[in-house]
C-alpha cells in the first residue's frame, strides 16, 4: 500500500472527506514522522510547524520482507526514512548497515543527481517515508531561509559521513 | 541475451506503453483539449507568482485569486481591443481584394510579358488573377464565417480556462502525488525522476517561449510602426504569437503581413519588402540573441528532429500538434532515455 501525507492529512477538501476513514490514523502518523525527522541532524533548528508542513508532502511506501528498495547504480530521487521495519544496506554483498525506525539513508540524492552507491533491501515488512528532491525544491521555493538552513544541515551531514568513510579507509590501510 | 531481453526492445515496449497511455488520455479529453493546454500553460506561467505571494504570508487560495483576477482583467482588455480590429481587418482585406488583384494583374502583365519573351511560353495574367481572386474571396468569407462560428467556443474557453487554472494552481500537486502513488515500488523513484526532469524542462520551455514571443511581438510592433504598416500593434502581437510555432510560424507571419500590406491604399510595394525585412530581421535577432539567452537548453533538440516532429504531429493532430510537437518530443526523449538507463542498469547487474 502506498499514499502520501498530502492526501491523508491535509485540510477539508472533498478528497480528504472521501479518504478520511481509510487514513484516519494519518494525523498521528504524520506527527510520528515529523518527530523522527526532527530527531535527525537534517532538521536541526527548523521549527516544528515548518518541518510538519514539509513532512506532509512526503510519500509513504510499504515494502515486503526481502523486497529491494533500490540497487547500486539506480538513479536516486531522494532520501528515505525508516518509519517501521528493518532495512539492510550493502555494497558488493558486504553489509554496511542495518537500519531501524528513525534511521535515514540515500540523502546524497537530495544534493546531487548521482547514482545510488549501495543496495538497500527490506529485511522485514517495512514502512518507509520518501523525502524527494522534488518536494525539497518546492519547499525551498516557499521557505527560502529555512531551505538555506536545511541545505547547511545536509552539507554538514554529508561532510560527517565523508569524514567517517575516510577514517574507515585510513584504518583499513 | 535474447533479442526480446535486449534493453532497447524492453525500453521500446515500455515507451510505447507510456505513449499509448498519453494518447489515450488526450483522446479522452479531446473535447476540452485546447482549454486544458491553455490552463496548463497558464499554470506553468503563474505558479511562480502564486508561490511569491504565498511566501509573503498571503493565503494560498487568495494568492491564486489575486493572480487570476489580474490575468482575467488584462486578457479581457486585450481581447476587447484585438478582436474587433481583427474582424475589421479581415473585412477590409476582403473589400480590397479586387484592387489588390488589379495591381497584381498589372505587375504580372509587365513581368509576365518579359518572362514569356525569355522562356517562350504564354503566361495569361488575367486567368491567374481570376483564379487567385475567386479563391481569396471564398477564403475571406470562410474566415469571417469561421470567426463568428467560433465565438461560442471562444466564450466557453474563456469561462473554462480561469476555472481550470484556479484548480490546477490549487490542487495540481495533490492530484499529481495521488497519481504518482499508483506506481509500483520498483518504479516509484524512476517515475518521480522522470516527472521532475520533464516538468522542469517543460516549465523552462514555457517560460522561454512566452518571453521569446513577447520580445518578438515588441520588436515587430516597433518595426511595423516605423515602416507604416496598417494595425502595427495587432500584427506585431500576431507575429509574436505565431513565433510559438517553430519554423512554420514565421512563414505564416510573413504571408499575413504581406496580405495586410497589400490591402493598404495607396498600394506601395516597398511596404511589402519592408514587412518581410522586419520579420526576417526579427528572426535573425531571435536566433542570435533571444534564443541563446532565453530558450537555449530548455529543449535540446536537433533542428531536423524538430522539423520532422512538427510535420508528423501537424499531420496527425493539426494545429494543436504543431504547437505541442517540440515540447512533446523533448519530453519523449527524456522519458525514453531514463527508462533505457534504468533497464540497461538492471540488465548489467543481472549479468553474472
Amino acid at each position: 500500500m502506498c499514499y502520501s501525507f498530502a492526501i491523508a492529512v491535509t485540510d477539508n477538501s472533498m478528497a480528504n472527506v472521501f479518504w478520511s476513514n481509510l487514513f484516519r490514523n494519518g494525523d498521528s502518523e504524520l506527527q510520528v514522522v515529523t518527530q523522527l525527522w526532527r530527531d535527525t541532524p537534517l532538521f536541526a533548528d527548523i521549527p516544528e510547524r515548518h518541518t510538519e508542513a514539509l513532512c506532509a508532502t512526503m510519500h509513504l511506501r510499504d515494502f515486503k520482507a526481502g523486497e529491494v528498495i533500490f540497487s547500486q547504480g539506480d538513479q536516486g530521487a531522494g532520501a528515505i526514512l525508516v518509519l517501521s521495519g528493518e532495512v539492510r544496506v550493502s555494497a558488493d554483498k558486504a553489509e554496511l548497515a542495518q537500519l531501524r525506525d528513525g534511521d535515514f539513508f540515500g540523502e546524497i540524492a537530495l544534493a546531487a543527481s548521482e547514482r545510488r552507491t549501495a543496495d538497500a533491501t527490506a529485511t522485514s515488512a517495512s514502512r518507509l517515508v520518501y523525502f524527494l528532491k522534488q518536494d525539497l525544491e518546492e519547499w525551498i521555493e516557499h521557505e527560502p531561509r529555512l531551505g538555506a538552513r536545511f541545505l547547511m544541515n545536509l552539507s554538514a551531514t554529508l561532510a560527517q559521513r565523508l569524514y567517517a568513510a575516510n577514517q574507515l579507509i585510513a584504518k583499513q590501510l | 541475451m535474447s533479442w526480446q531481453q535486449s534493453p532497447h526492445i524492453r525500453t521500446f515496449k515500455l515507451f510505447a506503453l507510456v505513449v499509448g497511455v498519453c494518447l489515450a488520455s488526450f483522446y479522452l479529453i479531446s473535447s476540452v483539449l485546447i482549454p486544458v493546454i491553455i490552463s496548463f500553460t497558464l499554470y506553468a506561467l503563474f505558479q511562480p507568482a502564486v508561490t511569491y505571494l504565498a511566501r509573503h504570508d498571503i493565503n494560498h487560495s487568495l494568492s491564486i485569486l489575486i493572480v487570476l483576477v489580474l490575468l482575467t482583467i488584462v486578457s479581457t482588455v486585450m481581447i476587447a481591443f484585438a478582436l474587433p480590429a481583427l474582424v475589421e481587418q479581415v473585412s477590409l482585406l476582403q473589400s480590397r481584394l479586387p484592387q489588390i488583384a488589379e495591381q497584381l494583374e498589372q505587375l504580372l502583365t509587365v513581368y509576365g510579358d518579359k518572362l514569356s519573351a525569355r522562356v517562350g511560353a504564354d503566361i495569361d495574367a488575367s486567368e491567374i488573377i481570376l483564379s487567385i481572386l475567386s479563391k481569396s474571396s471564398s477564403l475571406g468569407q470562410a474566415a469571417l464565417f469561421e470567426v463568428s462560428n467560433r465565438l461560442v467556443n471562444f466564450v466557453i474557453i474563456f469561462i473554462l480556462v480561469p476555472f481550470l487554472t484556479y484548480y490546477l494552481l490549487k490542487d495540481f500537486k495533490r492530484a499529481r502525488n495521488e497519481m504518482m502513488n499508483w506506481l509500483p515500488n520498483s518504479s516509484f523513484e524512476l517515475g518521480w525522476l522522470i516527472y521532475h526532469k520533464v516538468s522542469t524542462q517543460l516549465q523552462a520551455y514555457t517560460h522561454g517561449v512566452m518571453l521569446q514571443s513577447l520580445i518578438m511581438a515588441t520588436f515587430c510592433s516597433i518595426g511595423f510602426t516605423l515602416i507604416g504598416l496598417d494595425i502595427p500593434l495587432l500584427m506585431g502581437a500576431i507575429t509574436g504569437l505565431f513565433n510559438l510555432v517553430p519554423y512554420v510560424g514565421p512563414i505564416i507571419s510573413i504571408l499575413l503581413s504581406l496580405l495586410v500590406g497589400a490591402a493598404m491604399t495607396p498600394f506601395d510595394a516597398n511596404i511589402l519588402y519592408l514587412s518581410v525585412l522586419v520579420i526576417v530581421g526579427a528572426q535573425i535577432f531571435d536566433n542570435l540573441v533571444v534564443i541563446p539567452a532565453v530558450v537555449a537548453n530548455a529543449v535540446n533538440l536537433h533542428p531536423v528532429q524538430a522539423i520532422l516532429g512538427i510535420i508528423i504531429f501537424g499531420s496527425l493532430f493539426g494545429t494543436v500538434g504543431i504547437i505541442l510537437a517540440v515540447p512533446a518530443i523533448a519530453a519523449g526523449k527524456i522519458v525514453f532515455k531514463n527508462i533505457y538507463t534504468d533497464i540497461a542498469n538492471a540488465n548489467l547487474k543481472a549479468t553474472p
